[in-house]
């Protein structure tokens, strides 16, 4: 049952990154280069619709919400380290697999570079954990939890922000 | 179509959270490692501690993982529905700036992939995990590392793909 949940939600995901064109080069490298804005309207109205679904979940008690540590040195570097592999290929590790779907050979070699840079950290991890991971430990910390409020209070005025945002966001064929 | 794709994003992460955990995709990059690895030398793989926590069990029937698999499934119906299946080597933006050959856009394409897990490794997640799931959770190492992210990626593009000086 969990396995079928997960292959139809999965699809369901590939699907949309699929059908809105976030699985093309042209236009991630567009929207980073700021000139087509489209993904990243795409991108503000999922969190906009998460942000404000996710609490509204979260109110009734039945959320499983998963909060991720902050460790602020590495989790710079790694946005840093990031970024510059999403600007070279075009894809990100979800697009990547949509993209090889589709057929374009330099989103498998996308996958193989990812499986070989995701082993090298495996292996690198006991010695990075010691290095980066021993100071700047926050844990979980969420921006309510540190004002001590109710997420949803912030969670629903940001989501409908966001949702605002994107459709305020030129569009592409504006800014060219 | 970006409002109802992001409608839909939306969905699947209220979905997958109410009914199991938030979405993520880098995870099982270490899974698919490990239970590979696992399967052609054992050893090897039980001697890193990140590979075997990672994959409880050495199993790719999780969730987590149907999930992932789930992802190119779609896109492949997605693809057919809109007959957009292409084997082009060397995209547009790509062909513009360093030309037409094949051999060094998939060089860049693996390096490029290599420093994408590396970093979401690092990081704890990407696009999916910390971008979607983690800031509409309002976590504050999402929110840090969603922003050095497209810093860093705006950066890179502007200089790559040659928009300095214009």
């Amino acid at each position: 049952m969990d396995l079928i949940a997960g292959l139809a939600l999965g699809a369901l995901f590939g699907a949309a990154l699929q059908l809105s064109g976030a699985s093309s080069h042209t236009k991630i490298t567009q929207a980073l280069r700021l000139k087509d804005l489209t993904i990243i309207k795409l991108i503000v109205v999922a969190i906009g619709v998460g942000l404000i679904g996710v609490h509204l979940l979260d109110l009734s008690g039945w959320a499983h919400m998963k909060i991720k540590d902050l460790y602020l040195p590495g989790i710079v570097v790694a946005g840093l380290i990031f970024g510059v592999g999403f600007a070279v290929t075009g894809y990100c590790p979800g697009t990547a697999l949509v993209a090889a779907a589709e057929g374009k050979p330099d989103a498998w070699v996308t996958i193989l570079g990812g499986m070989l840079g995701t082993l090298v950290f495996a292996f690198l991890f006991p010695d990075l954990e010691t290095l980066l991971f021993s100071f700047g430990q926050y844990g979980p910390v969420t921006i309510h939890g540190l004002l001590g409020i109710q997420g949803a209070l912030l969670a629903i005025p940001l989501g409908g922000f966001c949702l605002w945002l994107a459709a305020k966001l030129p569009g592409s064929g504006g800014a060219r | 179509m970006w409002w109802a794709g992001g409608l839909a994003i939306g969905i699947v992460l209220i979905l997958a959270v109410a009914l199991f955990q938030p979405i993520g995709v880098s995870t099982q990059y270490v899974v698919l490692d490990g239970v590979l690895l696992h399967n052609v030398l054992p050893d090897v793989a039980s001697k890193s501690p990140y590979l075997a926590k990672a994959t409880q069990g050495w199993t790719l029937a999780t969730f987590e993982f149907f999930f992932v698999l789930g992802i190119p499934l779609g896109a492949l119906v997605g693809a057919m529905a809109t007959a957009r299946f292409t084997t082009r080597v060397v995209p547009t933006e790509w062909n513009k700036r360093f030309g037409s050959n094949p051999g060094n856009r998939l060089v860049w394409s693996f390096v490029g992939g290599f420093l994408l897990l590396f970093g979401a490794r690092f990081g704890g997640g990407c696009t999916s995990g910390h971008m979607i799931s983690g800031v509409s959770q309002l976590a504050v190492s999402s929110l840090v590392f969603s922003s050095t992210l497209f810093a860093s990626a705006i950066v890179t593009a502007r200089w790559l793909y040659g928009d300095w000086g214009k």
